[in-house]
């Protein structure tokens, strides 16, 4: 809302600068956000709370300065003759959303330009000068807050209004030459035949001032703040008037507006002035507020007297009673957000001062609240996350539906079960995300378009799953990109990224605690969008929790990536956390030293390392304490079709220490049982 | 003979001061004090010496030894640090040569801000809960009293999977959804992700709020200072002053919006706080009674206070992050700040 200063002090007297006035405005909740000068006057830009339809006017603003510095206020003055007897034919015939409607007619105006202080007031507070009488109808809405119009009498049919739902209307052209699509509900303005204007809203093209009306027939009405707000949102119209109508208006000021719009126009454009027709079915009742001073002090935690708050109120035109040990207020017609004692609360302590409320440290009694640590577990996530290498991404959950086809993901998969937006920003962000993959490969792109070569990023975030219940399953998932040149500099080890990613895994699930994982291959590859045969399931005590793997080349290129991609997802994270023992046990340190045995074997080069440590431990011996695989090789003095795999078997018995004969009789058995399962053969 | 060992003595002392290896040490000891050195075998003809002259020559001579020990045992050491020091000195290496390691990576600023703040408010007693992103209408609005049809719905642009379903626009929802299950006392802070159809310069469609709210039955507005003084000289420094402003919010009932001195000029006024001093940091109030009421607590009994932050405003004020679109980018050279 922006207002002139010049303009407020026709209202009331102060001698601030404006700087000092807007941090009294601002200081009062009515916060000036900008200021601008114009030809000597300053112009400031108030933001007002939809609570605070009262000062969407100068005089509004006016009354917030006079109570904020005890000053009276000047209402401005009102007087109409009136030169006719007779008196415009209103009828209201819904009234429960126009509880009010008052007009007078001018006869025989002289429509034509606005006096310049006119125009000037008008352009300055962001308004557009029409002609004459238009310009008071919007000068006296500035002023006093309350929204008029002005017909042209001769093109209303039957010279009445009558005031009802469009009903079976259907079309109807605005003053702004648009062609509108009303439903049944919408509140109108009605000659004795059609509809002329929508109420609250915008008047009709057919019925407005131009420079040949002669005879104008002046609105001045309440309408239901609720119809106005739903007929403005189904036709996508916001103007001056509705937003006035919507946030409520003054019932009370109804007569006052429509007598200064009726003198300002007889002053500048002449006419002869009829009597009142003032329809009021629905009279005003202002609300009884009761509020004790025991109420007042504890809310704010402020010592006030009774004097002190008798003081406020006066100040901002609250009535009130004396009631046992506080009030009974009764606000003003143009407050009508004050309906509960903390209304009249917060009236106290804006005028008292909210910066004289003291600090204080609240006295509450301890209390633990069940329910939610998850966000204790997933803080260690990102932490151990963080420690392996891997910087935090943050994307919005939006996804953008075609990203699914584009990492294959199956018809019948769940990633298709998409939660869509009714009014996305854009239609590539019209679904909530089902899998962070897509987010996560955006990421390597534009990091890899701004020249980074190498980098580790994960995002741990929800998902969303539509499902047969008005809230979508909203899953935490975990999942993780690593991305590092084909060719690593020469300083690097030679290994493919995988491993590294892998290992951020095992080290977190080692770090959790987390036991009875492992990785497991089928047939079937674990994602889609994953290289078919370097990618595995990650599995949890049989359950599968996730994948990990190298990106599929098609993805890579379809996306015009480079390097060596590799991508870990977690589906389900409190699965995971489910997991985690909710408890460490100490083991008792061995007390009996060990013995370690090295084996090195050839064997076919598509059976994997799992198996061979799958075989050694199907044994099931007690004293077989760890197995740790540290070479493999291919190559020279091997055959073409195998491989060369050498590990440390380190043995110990929690009770004795174990003899030689011991270990190489179960050391051989190893061997035998490796050459009968997977055909190994020893080496050297 | 006494003149005699005196000047084996001199001697001895002269050939050890001046070997230069161990080696060398070794062979004068064993010219001395081996089995046929020149000491030992004085000793050993002690026995045919007169007897009255035995006692002063035996004790010279074994004054001598071990005066001969000592000075080898001197020399060993000195000899053998001063191998050490050449060893030394032929193995140094580049230390500054870069150190092996797999860097560590980085939490995304606005979690690690969202931790400080957590820590803050759980180290004054608060429990951290948390609700649904995507929220019944009810929750996000209804219950906090903003009815449909309301202006102050045009407060938050929202995006809307259906009439009655929402992206919640604020953490609110949270406070509903807790008080719905538990009585006071409560002092609870929500963290999470929110959404507004709004993306500008200034606004991204989705980012990160914390509410906080406590109930009980004296909670005062000097409370809801006290407590948001904390986190502000917690955050910014102990020099940090806090502003309360009336505002409006449906659900708080009287609301403030907080300033805090700006960060940047001290309060003298800057480019960020557009000259005032300061800047807006979060909104807050004492609780609506009709919150009270739509959580089926007895009317009248309770009060509280709430309030409601944008995580990535403070975390751009506390490290002077200029565009809020970072928050979303994702770029690694914008992460490894952090
Ligand atoms: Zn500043």
């Amino acid at each position: 809302m922006k207002v002139s200063i010049e303009w407020l002090q026709e209202f009331v007297d102060f001698k601030l600068s404006p700087q000092e006035l807007s941090h009294l405005l601002t200081m009062a909740g009515l916060e000036v956000e900008a200021s601008e000068t114009v030809d000597g006057d300053t112009i400031l830009d108030v933001s007002i709370t939809p609570n605070r339809a009262d000062c969407l006017s100068v005089l509004g603003i006016a009354r917030e300065i006079s109570a904020n510095l005890g000053v009276p206020i000047r209402q401005p003055l009102i007087s109409v003759k009136e030169d006719e007897t007779t008196s415009p034919d209103i009828e209201i015939i819904d009234t429960e959303i126009c509880h009010r409607y008052a007009s007078r007619i001018i006869y025989g105006v002289r429509v034509g330009q606005s006096p310049e202080w006119l125009v000037r007031r008008l352009e300055a507070h962001g308004m557009r000068a029409v002609n004459n009488v238009v310009d008071v109808t919007n000068y006296v809405m500035l002023e006093m807050g309350h929204p008029l119009h002005a017909f042209d009498l001769n093109r209303l049919e039957g010279r009445r209004i009558v005031v009802k739902r469009a009903g079976d209307v259907g079309r109807f052209k605005t003053l702004d030459g648009e062609e509108r699509r009303l439903n049944r509900d919408m509140l109108m303005i009605w000659d004795a035949v059609r509809p002329v204007a929508i109420a609250g809203v915008m008047g009709g093209l057919d019925s407005e001032v131009t420079p040949s009306t002669t005879d104008v027939l002046l609105e001045s009405a309440y309408f239901d703040p609720v119809s106005v707000r739903r007929t403005s949102k189904a036709l996508g119209l916001t103007t001056e008037a509705s937003y006035r109508f919507e946030r409520g208006t003054d019932i009370e000021m109804i007569v006052r507006a429509l007598d200064r719009a009726t003198a300002l126009i007889k002053e500048l454009a002449g006419g002869r002035v009829t009597a009142l027709t003032d329809n009021y079915p629905i009279p005003y009742t202002p609300p009884e507020v009761s509020v004790s001073l025991q109420r007042i002090r504890g809310l704010l935690g402020i010592e006030i007297d009774e004097s002190s708050i008798v003081e406020i109120l006066k100040r901002l035109n609250l009535q009130y009673k004396k009631e046992g040990e506080g009030f009974v207020i009764t606000p003003p017609s143009f407050r009508r957000d004050i309906q509960q004692d903390v209304d009249v609360i917060e009236e106290v302590a804006r005028l008292y001062g909210y910066e004289k409320i003291p600090s204080t440290m609240p006295a509450i009694r301890l209390k633990r609240i069940e329910g939610n640590d998850n966000f204790r577990t997933i803080r260690l996530i990102k932490d151990a996350m963080v420690k392996a290498g891997f910087s935090e991404v943050i994307n919005t959950s939006f996804l953008n539906p075609s990203a699914l086809d584009e990492l294959n993901i199956p018809d019948n998969d769940r990633r298709r079960r998409l939660v869509h937006i009714k009014n996305p920003l854009r239609r590539e962000e019209s679904c909530l995300r089902t899998t962070l993959v897509p987010s996560l490969l955006n990421n390597a792109v534009l990091n890899q378009n701004r020249g980074e070569r190498a980098f580790s990023l994960f995002e741990l975030s929800r998902v969303f799953f539509d499902r047969a219940e008005a809230l979508p399953d909203e899953v935490m998932q975990m999942a993780a990109i690593h991305c590092r040149p084909l060719r690593p500099s020469i300083w690097e080890k030679a290994h493919n990224g995988f491993y590294d990613i892998k290992g951020a895994i095992e080290g977190l699930f080692d770090f959790l605690k987390i036991k009875g994982y492992s990785f497991q291959r089928s047939d079937k590859p674990p994602q889609p969008y994953l290289n078919p045969v370097r990618s595995c399931a990650i599995v949890i005590n049989g359950e599968v929790v996730g994948s990990v793997g190298e990106l599929h080349p098609s993805v890579v290129s379809l996306y015009e990536l480079r390097g060596d991609i590799s991508i870990f997802e977690i589906n389900d994270l409190e699965a995971l956390i489910r997991a985690i023992p909710s408890r460490i046990t100490y083991r008792q340190l061995p007390r009996f030293p060990y013995v370690e045995r090295d084996i090195s074997i050839l064997v076919n080069k598509d059976v994997p390392v799992a198996e061979i440590e799958g075989v050694i431990s199907s044994l099931n011996s007690e004293i077989i304490e760890s197995v740790r695989l540290f070479d493999i090789y291919t190559g020279k003095q091997i055959p073409p079709e195998k491989k060369s795999i050498a590990f440390t078997i380190r043995y110990r018995s929690s009770d004795r220490t174990l003899t030689d004969d011991e270990v190489d009789e179960l050391h051989s058995k190893i061997i035998d049982t490796l050459r009968h399962t997977i055909n190994a053969e020893l080496r050297g | 003979m006494i003149e005699e060992l005196r000047s084996i003595a001199s001697l001895a002392e002269e050939e050890i001061q001046s070997t230069e290896t161990l080696n060398a040490l070794t062979s004068v000891k064993a010219k001395y004090l081996g089995k046929k050195g020149l000491i030992t075998e004085r000793i050993r003809s002690l026995r045919s010496l007169p007897p009255e002259k035995r006692p002063e020559y035996g004790r010279l001579l074994n004054q001598i030894k071990n005066r001969i020990e000592e000075l080898l045992k001197e020399r060993e050491g000195y000899l053998k640090e001063a191998d050490l020091d050449r060893r030394l000195k032929a193995e140094s290496f580049d230390v500054t040569l870069p150190g092996f390691c797999i860097p560590f990576g980085h939490l995304h600023p606005a979690t690690r801000m969202l931790n400080e703040i957590i820590d803050i408010f759980v180290s004054l007693g608060f429990s951290v809960m948390e609700g649904p992103e995507v929220e019944l209408d009810y929750y996000n609005f209804e219950a906090l009293n903003i009815p449909k049809d309301h202006p102050a719905r045009d407060m938050q642009d929202t995006f809307y999977i259906s009439d009655d379903v929402v992206l919640r626009t604020h953490t609110s929802p949270v406070q509903v959804r807790v008080m719905e299950k538990h009585t006071p006392p409560l002092s609870v802070v929500a963290p999470g992700k929110v959404y507004r159809c709004d993306a500008d310069i200034s606004h991204i469609p989705m980012f990160h709020q914390i509410e906080g709210f406590m109930v009980d039955e004296h909670i005062t507005m000097g409370d809801l200072r006290g407590v948001l003084e904390v986190f502000a000289h917690e955050v910014f420094g102990p020099q940090t002053a806090i502003r309360f402003r009336p505002s409006y919010f449906p659900f708080t009932e009287p609301s403030a919006e907080v300033d805090i001195s700006c960060v940047l000029c001290n309060g003298s006024g800057c480019r960020v706080c557009k000259n005032s001093g300061w800047v807006e940091v979060l909104g807050a109030g004492m609780i609506n009674p009709r919150v009270f009421e739509m959580a089926g607590y007895e009317p009248g009994r309770y009060t509280g206070f709430a309030f409601g932050m944008g995580v990535e405003r403070i975390t751009m004020l506390k490290y002077g992050i200029s565009d809020i679109r970072l928050f979303l980018e994702n770029d690694k050279r914008f992460l490894e700040q952090f």
